[in-house]
């Protein structure tokens, strides 16, 4: 029951951001950048939850900054998942000395921790957002191609895999039609594990001032500028902070939702199995 | 990778000595992944200097001929790696300081706060895994579970904010006074339950599966009561995973480091490290990349040796 009632608390609180993040110039008259009022301005009628350091709307600034941090987010966790997960599978399903290079590849960068890989990767390629999302993104990928791996082995091995195989079928209709879609879930619960990190990588290096843009809407560098303020207007720093909070929150309670039902719905369907 | 065999349980020495050596195999491969991905992706370190004005260009051409830059990549890694082995990382592009004595400099800094923040993470994630593992469902405490998850969700960078503004509104300190933020507690407890979390989690997964053990049936049945039962044969089997999580929770917490510093604004590694990034300072941030892939991999290797001492099963698969 509890469960339940914080899973849908993810997936509302995951839908208004991305409501905020798609519909933020609708939803917001004022620029995020522009002052728009009164310095450190309490909250009012005018400005939903005050004015910032500059003077700038702070409920518009959450909105856009929504926008960026969610999107970096995405990003650079697609990307991890996209590389680690063509490597993964590669890894898996061929074996021999491919498996062992990737393996090996992938053991290497994770010698180095992943903040640290992103770090890495900002000193060779210079601050910004875009090194941001590229570092955190490539920084992730040796973990997820690791893990996927384990995934896509822990399907191939199983009895229908052999089956398939002992019919005659091909390795990519194997990899295709069984493997993946099977370790399908687990790969689902893991992505989803991946976009936390990927959004605490992001907002992390957003916060450290590592965009090289002070003034960018989003939550981070929002939560870095509020540090600023934490006596006279501690409002500036809560806001995004709690957002973050929030957010990574959210996206780990449905990881870990989806991650019980499928074993919940694998237990079924294997005493459905044994009963027919 | 060597699969799993049927090899003969090999002594103590023997498995810590092949790990050893992987240890040593991985340190070589993420310093040469440092070296080549900053040498490949970053382009002319150089650069940074001449766009600010700080060198003029011949300054620059003379500075990338001291620096080696002007041979091929080859020569400068094998360079590279005939430094490190004397202990050389080159010297900073802006103070013409040795790296190591920078870093060298900032290291008691980072390494008392990482200590203390290990300690409240081991002390914190020992009593909430424990707490919520419980022997039997009915004694499980769904708070420290909870607590648990939110530990590993919540930012070091907000938990840092949080604690500054509780600690002034109780006007235990003030901002204004760096002697006593400086001081260690609120950055230590502040690091210590990001990583407290993860313990918390590993430590009740690893009691909930000793156990459900036979041996733990066993204990019982030869009348062994609660207490001896959870801590020699519970928890001693449930610890090796934890421990090699402190290995990368080590690392993790140079990270967590990196953000406590910014926060709390206490000097050491990890605020050298940003700094030496928006600087453009390279051979100082690969020198701490470097630094903190060797002890990452030193910390792992011995973190797989302690679990080879505590549990024998272990030295048998490779």
């Amino acid at each position: 029951m509890i469960r339940r009632a914080l899973a849908v608390a993810s997936v509302a609180w995951l839908v208004l951001i991305s409501l905020g993040a798609l519909l933020a110039p609708l939803l917001s008259g004022t620029d995020p950048i522009q002052p728009v009022g009164p310095p450190l301005a309490a909250p009012s009628a005018g400005f939903g939850l005050g004015t910032d350091a500059l003077g700038r709307d702070l409920l518009t600034r959450m909105l856009f900054g929504a926008r960026f941090s969610l999107a970096s987010g995405l990003l650079a966790a697609s990307l991890a998942v996209g590389i680690g997960g063509v490597a993964g599978l590669a890894a898996a399903m061929h074996g021999g000395w491919i498996e062992r290079a990737i393996v090996w590849a992938a053991n290497a960068m994770l010698a180095i921790p992943g903040l640290l890989l992103a770090l890495m990767l900002l000193t060779a390629m210079g601050p910004g957002v875009t090194t941001i999302v590229l570092a955190v993104g490539l920084g992730g990928a040796p973990g997820f191609a690791r893990l996927a791996r384990a995934a896509f082995l822990a399907a191939r091995q199983s009895d229908f895999v052999r089956a398939s195989h002992a019919l005659g079928a091909g390795p990519r209709w194997v990899a295709l039609r069984h493997v993946v879609p099977n370790a399908g879930t687990a790969l689902l619960s893991l992505a989803t594990t991946q976009f936390a990190w990927a959004f605490l990588g992001t907002t992390t290096l957003t916060f450290l001032g590592l965009a090289g843009n002070p003034s960018l809407p989003e939550w981070g560098a929002m939560l870095n500028e509020g540090r600023l303020h934490l006596i006279d207007a501690p409002h500036l720093a809560l806001w995004p902070g709690a957002a973050i909070t929030l957010t990574i929150l959210s996206v780990q309670l449905l990881g870990n939702w989806i991650t019980r039902r499928q074993a919940g719905a694998d237990a079924r369907r294997a005493a459905a199995q044994i009963g027919s | 990778m060597v699969s799993p065999s049927d090899r003969p349980a090999a002594g103590l020495l023997t498995a810590a000595g092949r790990r050893a050596l992987d240890g040593l195999l991985t340190a070589w491969a993420a310093v040469s992944v440092t070296f080549f991905a900053l040498r490949l992706a970053g382009g002319d370190p150089v650069a940074s200097l001449l766009a600010q004005g700080l060198a003029s260009s011949e300054q620059a051409d003379a500075l990338r001929h001291q620096l080696g830059l002007d041979l091929p990549l080859l020569q400068q890694y094998l360079r590279f790696l005939g430094g490190l082995l004397r202990g050389d990382l080159g010297r900073s592009l802006y103070t013409g300081q040795p790296v190591t004595r920078i870093i060298g400099q900032q290291i008691p800094y980072t390494a008392q706060l990482a200590a203390a923040g290990l300690f409240v993470a081991l002390a914190l994630g020992l009593v909430l895994g424990l707490l919520a593992a419980g022997e039997d469902r009915g004694r499980r405490f769904p708070l420290a579970s909870g607590l648990a998850g939110i530990a590993t969700a919540l930012p070091v960078a907000f938990t840092g904010i949080l604690a500054i503004l509780a600690a002034t509104r109780l006007g235990q300190v003030s901002v204004s006074d760096p002697a006593t933020l400086r001081s260690l507690g609120l950055p230590a407890l502040v690091l210590g339950f990001a990583s407290a979390g993860a313990v918390a989690r590993l430590m009740q997964a690893g009691m909930q599966e000793t156990l459900a053990a036979p041996f733990m049936l066993a204990a019982r049945a030869r009348g062994l009561r609660r207490g001896p039962r959870l801590l020699w044969h519970a928890l001693r089997p449930a610890l090796p995973p934890v421990v090699s999580l402190i290995a990368i929770e080590a690392a993790f917490l140079f990270g967590g480091t990196v953000v406590t510093e910014t926060v709390f604004s206490r000097p050491g590694l990890g605020r050298l490290l940003v700094g030496s990034i928006l600087q453009g300072d390279f051979p100082v941030a690969q020198g701490l990349v470097v630094l903190s892939a060797l002890v990452y991999t030193l910390s792992h290797v011995a973190a797989d040796t302690l679990g080879l001492i505590l549990d024998p099963r272990l030295r048998r698969t490779e």
